[in-house]
């Protein structure tokens, strides 16, 4: 994709621009965890019994649970008790009916932003449902995806909706116990957003959720559940912004798909919270659980992701490809700038017959950042004809740097052929003195080259994110250059 | 539960070694080992390995008295005869003074471990226990700008009838500046009882010199091994390696290069062809501590039958290591269901003037060689007996003593004829 080197530069030289901090009153449970506040959260989303009891139960495994350690981050211990795990925007009893009754600051906010709700959301062709801190305030274009037969409402509404799919489906692909944050989050989660695209439906348009974080203090815990099923079709977008602060925040939140028989499901990302200052200050942490699981033939999902921000990244979408001819793909852009910190990458967890998988990372490292790539690839001995190829690269920017790769390969079934292959470099200078040459400024040049590294995963993501996700590369390397 | 290690038997078993000059540092890796314990599952470096068998023999070869038993001279002489190099021999842990005596004439400075005063190396847990329960070793030492020429062999051979045995052995070897030499360390064992051996050898290469470094595994089916190799290479010095694992049952290698002088490169390969129930783990460091350096590894591995092989390659590049190269490379055929293959390629980058790569492959015997070789008129034994000696060749032909190739080919094919066996089973 061509690139405007002006607006490169521009874009360079550019701070951080979602940094602010929209006014709004916030009512919040005050800080801490315990049984009181399980309850107290569910008790304000009108939940049905059986989600208090799940949410207990999470709760009380999670008090036996370590936090763990493996990872290739430093960062000073969370007091989980000096967190409020509830956070909603005013007046919960009534709640806007429509986008006229939204308070008219939080639709600024979106215009700041420059998210595509009613009419420019008519005109992308995207609807939105903008989660707010922890309580989804708009929703748009229900009436075209119900025609479709398509559920795409806030988790808390789905509970209250449809609670035999949220009970037939919720905890099915991470379950409760899955790890650390998934357990805290399953006790605790606040909201999100859930999909249910019935058989033989291919959703009518791409499904988009921008995520914020907007109270001081305020840990974010989204659950999103997308359920394909049969011979369905659909393609979601998730894309995070966040407000400059210095305390850093938490966020964990857990992703669940599931794809039956003939289904596809595509989920994008386009992660730019709050990476922290120049210095290190600040920051979101980022603890995120999300995982596919392919259970029907012939199934396939694919996720693609573009991580700029977070002063933490803790992340690892994963397939399970469990359905035989089921398909997984994981491409991925992890960009670290400053003191940035990520370890992400994918799990391939093959378990049906003739089922393959791509992994492409990318992961680019500048400033005093460390980046790690850290994925698994599992045969199991039933999977016969199994294919798994990975390629993950990593750029240097820097003496100060690093960039890491833990591929973990563990295959039991001999039919299985798989492939792995990585490298780590700087930029090369024999193509930055090509582009010197034809007069290309030396920052122009790194941008152009850092930006065909990642061509390959770019060219993955819908039309609108491809756009944004440049943008977003070339103001995460700012200052990295030169 | 898991069977823990007898510190108590392994305090009593040190304390009727010989008074020499490794009392003190016996006793000093008997304390960090009592307080650390030996590795278990949950230890990254120990994920694909289980000890628990390892544990067990020791502690019922503690139990029994720790004794050591006499290995036939017959059985040595199958080994030595097969190469040319002169042999030092360690019998059941026991250094072998005859071995020794022969090397009165020659460039090679030899002396007991005991009589030494060389500090020995204690990171890792497995070479706590060495320390702990090592009756003697050997440091070898080549003079400065010496170039020994001829192959020094060092042998390690058990014997464990009736009884379980266990074995330490300790070998400290220092090259000093602009010296060379070339070593074959060769393992093997006899007898029906079970085993454990677990060998440490310390290698330290001064500024310039030049080591050529074979190792061969090919243990009693029954028998288990730890081996530990750690290397410190100084500036503009050269290591070449390879290793070839051919028998055993529970086999561990670790090999730990540190490249701490400028202009220090590596280059080292290994062959690891399993069957039966073997388990054959492989795990190799590079730490790049300055720049340039230059490291390179290739690896390859044939698991059949319910054998499992686990290689896990780590190179680092410390900060300021720039104009530093690394290069993995990792090679494996998969050939039956029960069996299975873990790789683990790991890249730890701290500087930015590196090129860093690594590759691995695991898969099946190609369909297409294998029906072209059909075609051709070969039967299906001869055709994948052809492949995978093709395979497993790559290695041989990067070995670095041109001398003993012919022999560790005839070895690996013997080996891979084997694997074609067990898998018609």
């Amino acid at each position: 994709m061509a690139t405007d080197p002006d607006n490169i530069e521009n874009l360079v030289n550019r701070r951080y621009r979602h940094g602010f901090v929209t006014d709004i009153e916030s009512d919040s449970l005050p800080p801490g965890l315990d049984e009181g506040v399980v309850r107290a959260i569910s008790a304000r989303k009108n939940e049905p019994e059986f989600m208090l009891e799940w949410r207990l139960r999470a709760y009380r495994h999670w008090r036996k649970l370590k936090e763990p350690t493996w990872a290739h981050v430093h960062y000073p211990a969370i007091d989980y008790d000096a967190i409020s795990y509830f956070s909603a925007p005013k007046s919960d009893a009534d709640r806007p009916k429509s986008l006229d009754e939204v308070d008219p600051k939080l639709l600024e906010t979106y215009d700041k932003l420059g998210i595509p709700l009613h009419e420019r959301a008519r005109l992308a062709g995207v609807a939105v449902d903008a989660v707010f801190d922890s309580v989804s305030v708009a929703t748009t274009f229900k009436a075209k995806l119900a025609e479709a037969g398509v559920i795409f409402c806030p988790f808390s509404e789905a509970v209250q909706k449809h609670p035999e799919l949220v009970q037939k489906y919720l905890g099915s692909v991470v379950p409760q116990r899955d790890n650390f944050f998934a357990t805290l989050n399953s006790a605790v989660f606040s909201d999100g957003s859930f999909v249910y695209i019935p058989k033989g439906v291919r959703c009518p348009m791409e499904l988009s959720t921008y995520f914020r974080i907007n109270a001081a203090n305020t840990g974010q815990f989204e659950r999103t559940l997308i359920i394909a099923d049969e011979d369905s079709h659909v393609s979601y977008l998730e894309g995070c912004t966040a407000p400059m602060r210095d305390e850093n925040q938490l966020h964990a939140a857990v992703v669940e798909l599931v794809a039956l028989k003939n289904a596809r499901i595509k989920y994008s990302t386009v992660q730019n919270w709050y990476p922290g200052d120049e210095n290190g200050v600040g920051g979101i942490y980022n603890f995120v659980t999300k995982r596919g699981d392919c259970r029907g033939a012939n199934s396939k999902i694919s996720w693609t992701q573009v991580e700029t921000g977070s002063a933490i990244t803790w992340k690892y979408p994963s397939c399970i490809l469990r359905g035989d001819n089921s398909v997984g793909e994981f491409y991925s852009v992890a960009v670290a700038n400053n003191y940035q910190q990520a370890d992400t990458g994918t799990k391939m967890i093959h378990i049906g017959r003739n089922t393959s998988s791509t992994i492409v990372s990318k992961g680019i490292s500048a400033g005093h950042a460390q980046n790690a790539y850290r994925g698994l690839v599992r045969v199991m001995p039933q999977a016969a004809g199994a294919r798994n190829h990975t390629q993950c690269d990593s750029l240097l920017i820097g003496k100060d740097c690093g960039a890491h790769t833990f591929p973990y390969m563990e295959i039991k079934n001999p039919s299985a052929r798989i492939e792995h292959e990585a490298t780590t470099s700087k930029i090369s200078a024999d193509q930055l003195f090509y582009c010197r040459q034809r007069g290309i400024a030396e920052e122009d040049a790194v941008n152009m080259i850092v930006n065909g590294f990642c061509k390959e995963v770019f060219k993955e993501l819908p039309m609108e994110f491809a756009v944004e996700a440049q943008n977003l590369l070339n103001v995460s390397l700012e200052g990295a250059v030169g | 539960m898991k069977p823990l290690l007898s510190i108590d038997a392994v305090r009593t078993a040190v304390q009727q070694l010989p008074d020499n000059g490794l009392a003190a540092a016996r006793l000093a890796a008997l304390t960090r080992l009592d307080a650390d314990g030996l590795p278990t599952a949950t230890h990254e470096d120990w994920k694909y390995t289980d000890l628990t068998r390892i544990v067990d023999v020791s502690n019922r070869w503690l139990a029994a008295g720790a004794t050591t038993m006499p290995v036939a001279d017959a059985a040595v002489a199958a080994i030595t005869d097969q190469f040319a190099a002169s042999w030092l021999v360690i019998r059941n842990g026991m250094v072998d003074a005859r071995s020794i005596a022969k090397f009165a004439q020659s460039d090679v400075r030899i002396d007991l471990l005991s009589a030494s005063d060389k500090a020995l190396e204690c990171d890792a847990p497995l070479s706590g226990l060495n320390v702990a329960l090592l009756q003697d070793g050997l440091a070898i030492r080549i003079p400065a700008n010496i170039e020994h020429a001829g192959t020094v062999g060092l042998l390690f051979i058990d014997h464990a009838a009736a009884d379980v045995g266990v074995s330490q052995a300790r070998i400290v070897i220092e090259l000093e500046g602009g010296s060379a030499a070339d070593f074959i360390e060769y393992h093997s064992s006899t007898g029906d009882a079970a085993h454990y051996a677990n060998t440490v050898i310390e290698l330290r290469l001064a500024d310039g010199a030049r080591c050529n470094y074979v190792r061969v595994q090919d243990r009693q089916a029954g028998h288990d091994q730890t081996g530990r190799l750690t290397a410190t290479l100084g500036a503009d010095s050269r290591l070449q390696h390879a290793a070839f694992d051919l028998g055993g049952n529970l086999v561990r290698n670790d090999l730990d290069i540190k490249l701490v002088g400028r202009g220090s490169a590596t280059s080292f390969s290994g062959l690891y062809l399993a069957g039966r129930e073997q388990h054959v783990d492989n795990h190799t460091r590079v730490d790049h501590l300055v720049g340039p350096t230059h490291s390179e590894q290739e690896y390859r591995g044939i698991a059949a039958d319910a054998a499992r092989c686990v290689w896990n390659g780590k190179a680092v590049v410390h900060r300021g290591a720039d104009g530093t190269n690394a290069r993995q490379a990792n090679h494996n055929l998969l050939l039956s269901a029960a069996a299975e293959i873990d790789a683990k390629p790991e890249l730890e980058i701290y500087a930015d003037d590196v090129k860093a790569s690594h590759g691995t492959t695991i898969g099946e015997l190609d369909q297409g060689a294998l029906f072209y070789l059909r075609t051709r008129g070969l039967d299906e034994a001869a055709a994948r007996c052809l492949l995978m000696r093709a395979f497993a060749e790559k290695i041989v032909v990067r070995s670095p003593l041109p001398a003993i190739r012919q022999t560790i080919s005839e070895k690996v094919a013997e080996r891979v004829a084997a694997l074609i066996v067990g898998d018609a089973k």
